[in-house]
C-alpha cells in the first residue's frame, strides 16, 4: 500500500486513503492549468505525428482512390484500434460507478476524458464509408457455383440501399461520441462549478458555460447521478452494438465464408481489455510523474488489475472456443480461414498477438506482489495495448486483403500484406491524433474527478478491528 | 444499505442449527413424497433398461431427447455454486454470505443428478466401462481393438464433470469445517463422533482460520477454470458436430456458460426464498440479499441475451439453405414457434422486466415467479437447441422426423427434480445450509460512521 503522506493524515502509514477535501480542489486546479515541459514535448510530438498521418492519408487517397478496399487495410486497422480502445474507455467510469467500487474514484475522469476522442473516431471513420464493397455482386456470372449475388453481411437482404450500412455505422459512431461527451459533461459539471470560482480569463468563462446553473442542490445531485447511471447503461448497449457492426461490416463480412458468431464478442473483449490497460498506464504516469500520488493509491491498481486478469483470461477463452470449433469441424473453408488468420499468412502476427494479449499480461498479473504494485498492472497494460494493436492489424488488414468478397468461401489462403510508407504514416498519425486530443483535453478538464474524490473522502474512516487499524467504508445506499 | 441487526453468536447458532437439531412435522412428509417420486423414476428407468429404448420417444433422426436436455439443464444449475461462492468471495461481495452454502450444495447435487442422465440415456449403463476404459477383463472391446476415442467431446465430458464434482465437494467440505466443529460441540453419541471426524480437530485457532481462509481462496481460484470448462465441453458435444445444422457455432461455449450461470443463480435465489420461508430465516436471508442477487441477475440475463442474439444472427448470416430451413422450423413452424416465444419470454423478457424495479426485487413472490420462469425458459432453450436441429439432420425431407417424449421419459425427468429436492432436504437435516461462521464474520465486520449529521452503515475493509 502506498503511504498516505498528507500532513493532516491520521491514518496508518500502510493504508492509502484520499487527501482531505479541503486540499483536493486547490491541488487539482493547479495541476490542470500547469504546463510542464514533458507535457509540452508530448503535445508537440503527437501533433507532429498527426500532421504526418494527414500527409500519409492524402497520398494514399491520391494514389489509390476509394474504389478498392485493399489498400485501406492499415487505415481500417488503426481506426479499429483507436475506436476499440477509446470507445470502451469511458465505460469504465460508468460501470465502476454502478457497481459502487470505492477504488474507482481516481479512475473515472481519466476514463471519461476519452470521450473527446469520439470526435476523432467520427472523422477517421468517414473515409472508410467509401471503400466498403457494394452489397450486390457487380460481376455475377450466371449459374456460377461459387459466387454470391449478395455478399454476406449482418444486414442480410433488407432493402435499405447499397450504402445504408455505412451511414448506419456513421450514425452509431456519432451517437456514441455524443453520448460519451454528455457523460463527460454531466460528470464534470460539479467540478466546473467549483473551478469557475477560482479560474480567470478564458478558463473562467469556459467553466462557467459548462457549469450552467449548478449550485449543488440535493435535486441537482440526484438528477446528475441518475443521469450518469442511465446514460452509462445506454452507452454500454450502444457500444456493444457498434462493436458488433464495425467488427462485422469491416472485418468478418470481407473474408469469404467467415461465419463466426464469437468474433464480435472477442472484438468487444479486446476493447474492454485494452482500454483498461491504457487507463492503468495513464494512472501509473499520473501517479509517478503527474503529482497525483496522494490521489491514486495502490488499491486502485490492485483492484483494477484483478479485472484486467479476468478480461485476459476471458479473451483467451473466447479465442480458444473459436479456434477449437473451427479446427475440429475440419471444413475446408474454416481450415483456410484458420490458416489465413491464425497459422500461415498472419501466423506470426497471431503468435505475437497471443503473447501480448494473453501470455505476458497473464504471467505478469498472476503474482500478488506484482498486482499490488503500480508498475506491474501498468506493464500488463502496455502488453495488452500492444496485443490489441496486433489484433486489429491481423484481423483488419487480413480482412481488407482476403480477395473476392462475393465468393462463397475462402478457396485458397491469401498472402500476408505488409505496410508501405504511407501506411506507416497513417498508423502513426492515427495514434498521434488520439494522444494529441487527449492531452489537450486534460489541460481543460481536471484529470481527477474532484467531487467523487471528496465524496470518497467522506465515506471512509479508520477504525480499530481486533488489534489492527483498518479502513472503514460507508455503504450509504 | 445494510439491513437487519447484528445478532449475537449464540442466537445465530440457535437459529441456523434449528433445522438440524429439531425436526418439524412437515419435514418427514415432504421427504417421503420426494422419495416416492424418486422411486417411481427409478422404476421407470429400470423398466426402460429392461425393455429397451423403444419405451422412449427417441427415434431416428432424433436420438437425443429429454434425457440429454435434462443433462444440460442440471449441469447448468450446477454453475450457481461457483458463480456465487467463488467469484463473489474473490470479489469480496458482502451480500454473498447467506447464499454461498446453498449454492455450493446445489452444485454438488445437481451435478450428481446430471451425470445420471447420459447413463440412463445409453439404455445399457453397464457399458459405461467400454466408454471410459478398455480393461483386460472386459473382453469385447479389447478383443476387437476398440478404444475410447479421446478426441470425442463425449469422452471429454465425464473428465470435466467428475473433476468439477470432486472439486465442488472439496470446496463444500473445506467451507463446512468450522460449522462441523460447532455441531460436534452440540451433539452426542454417534452424531457427535461423525461431526468430530469431519471437523478434523478444528479448534478455531488463528492458524486454523488462516489455513481455512487461504484454502477457500485458493480453491475459489482453482475451481474457476473447471467451472468454465464443464459447460464449454458440454456445449462442444453439440458445437463440434458439423452434420447438425445450427449446432456448429463458435459461440456455443460462452453462450452455454452464461446460460448456465443465469439458470443456476436463479435457482439459488428460489432456494434461498424457500429456505427463508420454511425455516424462518428472515434475519439471515434478507430483502437486501435478494435485491442484490436480482441486480446481478439483470447483468447475467442481459449477457446471456447478447450471446443468444449473436448465435441467432450468425445462424442466418451464412445464408446456407440447410441452416435456414432449421431456423425456420424453430421460429415459424408450430408448435416450435410457440415454444420459442415462451422460451424467450420466460428466460429474458418477463424476469428482467420484473427485476428492473427495486420494489419488485424485494417482493419475494415476484422474485420466486421470475426465478422459476428463468428455469422453465432455460430448460426449453436446451430442448429447442437439441431437438429441431436433429429433426432436420438429414438431407431429404422424407427423413425428417419430430420427437415427443414418452411417459417413461417424463417420469424419469420428474424424478430428477424430486431427487435434488430430496438431497437438499437430507443435507439440511445434517448440516447447516447457511454458513454460520460466514454470517458471524459478516456481522463482526459491520460498523457505522458519521457523515455530517447522518449515521451511515459501514464495513471494515482490508484495502
Amino acid at each position: 500500500m502506498a503511504a498516505n503522506s498528507h500532513p493532516e493524515s491520521h491514518y496508518g502509514a500502510e493504508m492509502w486513503v484520499f487527501p482531505v477535501a479541503s486540499q483536493v480542489t486547490r491541488e487539482v486546479s493547479e495541476r490542470t492549468s500547469a504546463m510542464p515541459m514533458a507535457f509540452g514535448i508530448g503535445l508537440g510530438v503527437s501533433g507532429l505525428l498527426l500532421g504526418l498521418g494527414i500527409i500519409g492519408f492524402v497520398i494514399r487517397a491520391m494514389s489509390d482512390g476509394f474504389g478498392a478496399h485493399g489498400p485501406w487495410g492499415y487505415y481500417a486497422a488503426i481506426f479499429s484500434f483507436i475506436f476499440m480502445v477509446t470507445g470502451a474507455a469511458p465505460l469504465a467510469a460508468s460501470i465502476f460507478r454502478v457497481t459502487k467500487s470505492h477504488w474507482r474514484r481516481p479512475l473515472t475522469r481519466v476514463s471519461e476524458l476519452f470521450s473527446l476522442i469520439g470526435i476523432f473516431n467520427i472523422l477517421l471513420f468517414i473515409p472508410l464509408m467509401f471503400v466498403l464493397p457494394a452489397f450486390r455482386n457487380p460481376n455475377l456470372t450466371p449459374l456460377a457455383e461459387n459466387e454470391l449475388d449478395l455478399r454476406r453481411t449482418i444486414w442480410f437482404e433488407v432493402p435499405i440501399g447499397a450504402t445504408a450500412p455505412q451511414w448506419l455505422d456513421l450514425l452509431g459512431i456519432a451517437c456514441l461520441a455524443l453520448c460519451a461527451l454528455v457523460i463527460l459533461w454531466l460528470s464534470a459539471v460539479p467540478d466546473m462549478a467549483q473551478a469557475r470560482l477560482q479560474a480567470t480569463g478564458f478558463r473562467r468563462s469556459f467553466y462557467g458555460v459548462l457549469a450552467g446553473h449548478w449550485h449543488g442542490t440535493k435535486s441537482q445531485w440526484l438528477n446528475q447521478k441518475a443521469g450518469l447511471a442511465l446514460l452509462g447503461a445506454f452507452y454500454f448497449m450502444l457500444l456493444v452494438f457498434m462493436q458488433f457492426t464495425i467488427s462485422s461490416d469491416y472485418a468478418q463480412s470481407l473474408i469469404p465464408g467467415w461465419k463466426d458468431s464469437i468474433f464480435p464478442v472477442i472484438y468487444t473483449l479486446t476493447g474492454f481489455q485494452s482500454s483498461l490497460g491504457l487507463m492503468l498506464v495513464i494512472l501509473f504516469v499520473l501517479r509517478r510523474w503527474g503529482g497525483y500520488k496522494n490521489y491514486i493509491g495502490i488499491s486502485l491498481f490492485w483492484s483494477a488489475s484483478k479485472i484486467l486478469l479476468g478480461l485476459t483470461l476471458l479473451w483467451v477463452y473466447h479465442m480458444f472456443a473459436f479456434g477449437i470449433t473451427y479446427w475440429y469441424g475440419r471444413l475446408e473453408v474454416e481450415q483456410n480461414i484458420l490458416k489465413y488468420l491464425l497459422f500461415q499468412s498472419y501466423g506470426w502476427l497471431f503468435l505475437a498477438n497471443l503473447i501480448f494479449s494473453f501470455f505476458l499480461p497473464f504471467l505478469t498479473l498472476l503474482w500478488n506482489p506484482v498486482r499490488r504494485s503500480d508498475w506491474g498492472p501498468a506493464l500488463a497494460g502496455v502488453f495488452v495495448l500492444i496485443g490489441a494493436f496486433l489484433f486489429s492489424w491481423r484481423i483488419f488488414v487480413g480482412a481488407f486483403n482476403a480477395g473476392d468478397v462475393y465468393n462463397i468461401g475462402l478457396e485458397h489462403v491469401p498472402a500476408f500484406v505488409g505496410p508501405d510508407l504511407w501506411d506507416v504514416l497513417i498508423v502513426l498519425g492515427g495514434l498521434g491524433g488520439a494522444v494529441f486530443i487527449y492531452l489537450l483535453g486534460s489541460r481543460l478538464i481536471p484529470m481527477m474527478c474532484v467531487w467523487e474524490i471528496k465524496e470518497g473522502a467522506m465515506y471512509q474512516h479508520m477504525g480499530t478491528f481486533m488489534r489492527g487499524r483498518y479502513l472503514v467504508l460507508a455503504k450509504p445506499e | 444499505m445494510q439491513e437487519g441487526r447484528v445478532l449475537p453468536a449464540k442466537e445465530i447458532n440457535r437459529d441456523l442449527l434449528r433445522s438440524i437439531l429439531t425436526t418439524p412435522n412437515w419435514y418427514w412428509v415432504t421427504v417421503a413424497i420426494m422419495a416416492i417420486i424418486v422411486l417411481g423414476a427409478m422404476s421407470a428407468a429400470g423398466l426402460m433398461i429392461n425393455k429397451g429404448m423403444g419405451l422412449t420417444g427417441l427415434n431416428r433422426p432424433v436420438m437425443w431427447g429429454f434425457f440429454i436436455v435434462n443433462f444440460v439443464f442440471w449441469i447448468g444449475i450446477s454453475h450457481a455454486g461457483v458463480m456465487l461462492s467463488a467469484i463473489l468471495r474473490l470479489s469480496k461481495a458482502e451480500w454473498r454470505r447467506p447464499a454461498t452454502r446453498a449454492a455450493e450444495v446445489l452444485t454438488v447435487f445437481s451435478l450428481m443428478t446430471a451425470v445420471m442422465m447420459p447413463l440412463i440415456h445409453t439404455g445399457r449403463p453397464w457399458r459405461l466401462v467400454y466408454w471410459v476404459y478398455t480393461l483386460p477383463f472386459v473382453p469385447y472391446d479389447f478383443a476387437r481393438g476398440i478404444w475410447p476415442n479421446i478426441r470425442s467431446p463425449l469422452v471429454w465430458d465425464p473428465s470435466a464433470i467428475f473433476t468439477y464434482l470432486t472439486s465442488s465437494i472439496l470446496f463444500v467440505m473445506v467451507a463446512l469445517i468450522p460449522d462441523m466443529a460447532v455441531l460436534r460441540d452440540r451433539t452426542t453419541g454417534i452424531r457427535h463422533q461423525a461431526y468430530a471426524l469431519m471437523a478434523m480437530g478444528w479448534q478455531g485457532t488463528p492458524r486454523q482460520w488462516k489455513l481455512q481462509i487461504i484454502s477457500g481462496i485458493l480453491l475459489s481460484a482453482l475451481i474457476l477454470p473447471v467451472f468454465v470448462s464443464v459447460h464449454s465441453i458440454v456445449s462442444w458435444d453439440f458445437g463440434m458436430a458439423v452434420a447438425v445444422k445450427s449446432w456448429h457455432s463458435t459461440i456455443f461455449a460462452p453462450y452455454f456458460v452464461v446460460g448456465a450461470v443465469h439458470s443456476g443463480v436463479s435457482a439459488v435465489v428460489f432456494v434461498m426464498i424457500l429456505l427463508r420461508w420454511i425455516y424462518g430465516w428472515e434475519n439471515y436471508i434478507r430483502h437486501e440479499h435478494i435485491d442484490a442477487l436480482g441486480r446481478l441477475l439483470i447483468v447475467v440475463a442481459t449477457g446471456w441475451f447478447y450471446f443468444f442474439v449473436m448465435e441467432v444472427i450468425f445462424g442466418f448470416y451464412g445464408r446456407e439453405a440447410d441452416e435456414i430451413a432449421v431456423r425456420e422450423f424453430q421460429f415459424t413452424q408450430p408448435p416450435w414457434n410457440l415454444w420459442f416465444i415462451f422460451f424467450t419470454g420466460l428466460t429474458y423478457f418477463l424476469p428482467v422486466s420484473l427485476w428492473l424495479f427495486k420494489w419488485t426485487r424485494r417482493n419475494l413472490w415476484i422474485m420466486s415467479i421470475a426465478c422459476i420462469s428463468v428455469n422453465i425458459g432455460m430448460w426449453l432453450e436446451r430442448f429447442l437447441i437439441i431437438v429441431p436441429g436433429l429433426a432436420q439432420k438429414q438431407m431429404f425431407t422424407f427423413t425428417w422426423y419430430t420427437y415427443a417424449p414418452s411417459a417413461v421419459e417424463i417420469t424419469i425427468i420428474g424424478g430428477t427434480f424430486a431427487m435434488v429436492t430430496l438431497l437438499m432436504l437430507l443435507f439440511s437435516k445434517v448440516l447447516p445450509l447457511i454458513p454460520l461462521y460466514d454470517i458471524k464474520e459478516g456481522d463482526m465486520l459491520k460498523t457505522e460512521i458519521k457523515i455530517g449529521r447522518a449515521t451511515v452503515p459501514a464495513v471494515f475493509r482490508e484495502d
